[in-house]
């Protein structure tokens, strides 16, 4: 898929942990860990915003389009 | 809630119909091959009574050879329905409705449009196979409960068939859902 999730590159900036960040989002393990991977079909705009609020980002530094080569 | 009781009760209705249908057919099926060795092995004698009165003696003593392509036809499509409800009963043992969308129910649905369309062509093209064969004047019992009617099993295959289109895109849909966080 073209649209890269740039997750744990925010993690890591913001020196967070998957079960840190579980928590202030109300997401599962399991569902962060899709998310994470990049194997997430979709994403609700609430669960971007409370992405955004917990590791205080923009939508654009979590997701990026990278055209297929 | 009182309708999924009644949906509930209809399915294990319908499954256990399945299952004595199956075990029927394969007794058909398996009778209908025994007295057929028995008629080319043993005794001839065997072609007056098949299978339940089904007396081809007369196409015997006409062509060995269209006795035999008629009987091993009756045999064949006797397989392939008992083959069909061996995979409806499969459906049965494999469906949860909790979750229905499963690639293996998808592809046994598929698999019973593909193999119902298949009854459905040979039983026509058996039926007209007994037509050109009665043409040239051979006596025939009316074949048409151990043949059984093509258009019906063509219409079927082809239901069966949209169905399992709509189930595989079901299964899209339940993935990208769950894949929705």
């Amino acid at each position: 898929m073209p649209i890269v999730v740039n997750l744990d590159v925010m993690m890591a900036k913001r020196k967070m942990s998957l079960n840190e960040l579980s928590e202030k989002v109300d997401l599962t393990l399991a569902n962060l860990s899709i998310l994470k991977t990049g194997k997430a079909k979709a994403v609700r705009f609430s669960t971007l915003e409370a992405i955004c609020k917990a590791l205080n980002c923009q939508p654009g530094d979590i997701l990026e389009y990278v055209e297929k080569g | 809630m009182k309708m999924q009781t009644r949906t509930k009760r209809v399915l294990a209705i319908l499954n256990i119909v399945s299952w004595v249908l199956f075990v029927g057919l394969c007794i058909k099926t398996g009778a209908i091959l025994y007295s057929f060795f028995v008629s080319l092995a043993i005794n001839s004698e065997a072609t007056r009574n098949l299978y339940l009165g089904l007396n081809l003696s007369d196409l015997h003593r006409f062509s060995g050879g269209h006795y035999s392509t008629v009987v091993c036809l009756i045999i064949l499509l006797s397989g392939l329905k008992a083959y069909i409800l061996y995979l409806v009963v499969k459906i049965f043992l494999k469906i949860n409705f909790v979750h229905p969308f499963s690639t293996d129910v998808a592809s046994l649905i598929s698999r019973i449009s593909y193999v119902a369309l298949g009854v459905g062509i040979l039983t026509l093209a058996g039926n007209g196979y007994c037509d050109w064969l009665t043409k040239r004047g051979v006596a025939f019992p009316d074949l048409q409960s151990y043949l059984g009617a093509g258009g019906e099993f063509l219409l079927l295959g082809g239901i069966i068939f949209m169905i399992a289109q709509v189930f595989k895109r079901g299964i899209e849909i339940q993935s990208e859902n769950e894949l929705t966080v």
